[in-house]
């Protein structure tokens, strides 16, 4: 999986692409914990986009990350949802759990 | 790199040879073992297991060549490497000299330099072979540790979940596992009033880790199951549960069902499996359940909802409860078996055993012989249609022997306690602990469940059962149900158990008195029609069942009160002779009371 990271005031975004699973744990976590620390930025946005398929750990790793910005006062969204992955999204209803965004 | 102190054993008729070898040897701080023919040097090399062998070819007693060969038949841990030094220079001695098990070969005389060069390569060698031993062997520790862990975890993990339940013969099931373990945990049990509860739960990844973080699992689900709490409370406990051992990126995916044969009605929690599917005779889906909650274990209790969705079936069909395993197996052209291919496969066949077979056989050709990415499983409960179904359950044959001792229990339930409490599974717990009672359990549960929903929905909730038998009019009885629950603000129930002996049995009585309003019991309960155990009105069948069950039912007040007698055993009493008609009067044969009584 590769991850771009764009900023625009206290916006970051990843962008995820191809396969999100157990493989992506360190890369993904490793980006998102920069984000975390940097005080400007108050909410991170997961893009969906080019992910062609996404499993139960990556929920798991989703899960994390949502724990671990609660805990630095940030939002998570979730963008970019469509196919596979909007549907194992939708069954898991992680709806009720981040803010989704088109 | 300083290379490690070798043990070089020099092979060699000439000693001059010999010392002029293992003086370089010594040099470079190598220590040398000398042998001056074949014999000799298997002799040396089984005896002192030396590192590195310099070999000459032409020697008496034994060749070089020879003496290689066996070396080379002799079992050892690792490599020893034969360097051949002889005079003899032509092409095929020096290839004669590798095929017999030399890895390298210098041609006397050699310059000092040349030796010296290549002792300190083959040291290097040695070095980085003697590391990758020590990985190997710590690698191969390390599989024996993990066989032996795996070994153990299941053994313990099909000791916990041995279901028994799993063998009711309403119920086919298969769980392939991904890995040595599976991730997906089946249970099925009976509750106490017949109906029948099954778990289909999904862990995050597969492996051991994934089957420890559904384990937890398994023990709430049975005891709950059997003391007959709800499916909401049930699906409750198990996120609370999961939420408190498992870390913030572990949880669990389930679908809970209650499948309740007498009332003809289905009722599912899914909380992020693939779509709960029943299946009708003909093979349509007639009921689907869409996952409608977060799987276990993410929520905390407060923001959990154990909320369930109940449909009635009218009809006999198969429920089939999956996981992601099955609806995302992949083919080798990489297409999804989908929640398509499950009910393609179940609606060709019409026995829910072809059906199952059919579903099996699917995945397995849909694979393609590849293993599953993910574990697969499915659980299939044919449902039938089974209206005038006896209820299983014993007469009491069992003689209690001696007196009885009296035992009685009161209780009184307000609003505020009604609107959270499982009153049915707390009340039997206590009630089912007296021995006398606990052979009884499953018969109490009807009785008690179905006297205590009464008071309840229509005592004070003000529930008409007549709603159920319009056409979704059970769904919407559940619903004002569950919304009238949770506004009651006034009422009360007052609940009694009175276990004692009536002449020459002991005998159960039940009263229950709600401050409800009461209904026209002399004319509802007088109608035959409306209460016969055939009758297929919904809300005629409950009553109708607790009157067979009960030796004698009867409603006074205003309707409001009720007072149930059920028989437990016949006593063994000495000396009195035994009146038949009194042992096992029957329900209804004329006893004088003002009460109505059927």
């Amino acid at each position: 999986m590769l991850i771009a990271n764009e900023q625009s005031g206290d916006r970051a975004t990843l962008k995820l692409s191809g396969r999100f699973d157990f493989h992506s744990h360190r890369d993904f976590r490793s980006a998102y914990e920069k984000l975390l620390e940097t005080g400007a930025i108050r909410e991170v946005i997961i893009n969906f986009s080019e992910v062609d398929y996404l499993d139960s750990s990556a929920l798991g790793m989703l899960l994390l990350l949502r724990e671990k910005a609660d805990g630095a006062g940030k939002a998570v969204v979730l963008a970019g949802l469509r196919g596979t992955v909007k549907q194992v999204l939708d069954i898991a209803n992680f709806g009720k759990l981040f803010t989704i965004k088109p | 790199m300083s290379s490690p102190s070798l043990k070089i054993l020099i092979v060699d008729d000439t000693p001059a040879n010999s010392k002029q070898l293992e003086a370089v040897a010594r040099k470079l701080g190598h220590t040398a073992i000398l042998a001056a023919n074949g014999v000799e040097a298997i002799a040396r090399f089984e005896a002192d297991k030396p590192d590195l062998i310099f070999m000459d070819i032409m020697m008496p007693t034994m060749d070089g060549i020879t003496a290689a060969r066996r070396i080379r038949e002799i079992a050892t841990e690792g490599w020893t490497p034969i360097i051949f030094f002889s005079a003899l220079d032509q092409m095929q001695d020096i290839v004669h000299a590798l095929e017999a098990g030399g890895d390298d070969y210098i041609v006397k005389p050699a310059s000092l330099q040349i030796v010296r060069a290549k002792i300190n390569s083959y040291a290097r060698v040695l070095a980085l072979q003697q590391e990758v031993q020590a990985n190997a062997e710590e690698l191969r520790n390390w599989r024996l540790d993990a066989e032996e862990q795996s070994r153990l975890g299941a053994h313990v993990m099909s000791r916990l979940t041995d279901a028994a339940g799993l063998r009711d013969p309403m119920i086919r099931h298969f769980n392939k596992p991904a890995d040595m373990f599976s991730g997906d945990l089946l249970c099925a049990a009976r509750a106490p009033g017949e109906v029948l509860n099954v778990l289909l739960a999904d862990a995050t990844g597969h492996g051991l880790a994934a089957a420890l973080s559904a384990m937890p699992l398994t023990q709430a689900f049975y005891s709950m199951t059997a003391k007959g709490f709800p499916l909401p409370s049930i699906a409750e406990e198990l996120n609370r549960k999961l939420k408190a051992i498992l870390p913030p990126d572990r949880f669990v995916a389930a679908t809970l069902a209650a499948i309740d044969v007498r009332n003809q009605t289905v009722e599912v929690w899914n909380g992020g499996n693939p779509d709960a599917l029943f299946i009708n005779a003909r093979g349509e889906i007639a009921m689907q359940w869409a996952s409608n909650h977060p799987p276990l274990g993410i929520l905390p209790d407060k923001l959990f909802s154990g909320m369930t969705e109940t449909v009635v079936f009218h009809e006999p069909g198969d429920l089939v409860l999956c996981s992601d395993g099955l609806t995302e197996a992949e083919a080798p052209d990489g297409a999804w078996f989908g929640i398509q291919g499950v009910h393609d496969h179940l609606a060709r066949e019409k026995s829910s055993n072809h059906r199952f077979t059919s579903l099996l056989s699917g995945i397995e050709s849909h694979l393609a012989g590849q293993p599953g990415r993910d574990d697969i499983s499915a659980l299939l409960v044919s449902v039938p249609i089974d209206r005038r179904r006896q209820i299983r359950f014993e007469t009491p044959t069992q003689a209690h022997q001696g007196h009885l001792a009296e035992w009685r229990l009161d209780l009184s339930y307000g609003a505020e306690e009604l609107r959270y409490i499982d009153v049915v599974p707390a009340v039997l717990g206590f009630a089912t602990q007296v021995h006398a009672l606990k052979p009884h359990q499953g018969a109490l549960f009807l009785i008690f469940s179905e006297l205590f929903n009464n008071a309840l929905d229509h005592g004070l909730l003000g529930l008409d059962s007549a709603t159920k038998s319009w056409i979704g009019g059970f769904e919407l009885y559940m619903r004002q149900r569950g919304e009238r629950l949770a506004k009651l603000r006034h009422g009360r129930i007052d609940i009694s158990f009175l276990l004692h002996q009536s002449d020459t049995r002991a005998v159960l009585d039940i009263s229950m008195t709600d401050t409800g309003p009461g209904f026209a019991f002399e004319t509802n309960l007088n109608n035959p029609t409306a209460l016969s155990a055939g009758n297929e009105l919904a809300h005629g069948r409950g009553i109708a069942l607790v009157k067979n069950l009960c030796e004698q039912l009867v409603y006074s007040g205003n309707g409001n009160k009720v007072w149930a007698r059920y028989l437990v055993s016949d006593l063994i009493v000495e000396l009195d002779e035994v009146d038949e008609d009194a042992t096992r009067g029957a329900a209804g044969a004329g006893d004088d009371t003002d009460l109505v009584m059927f």
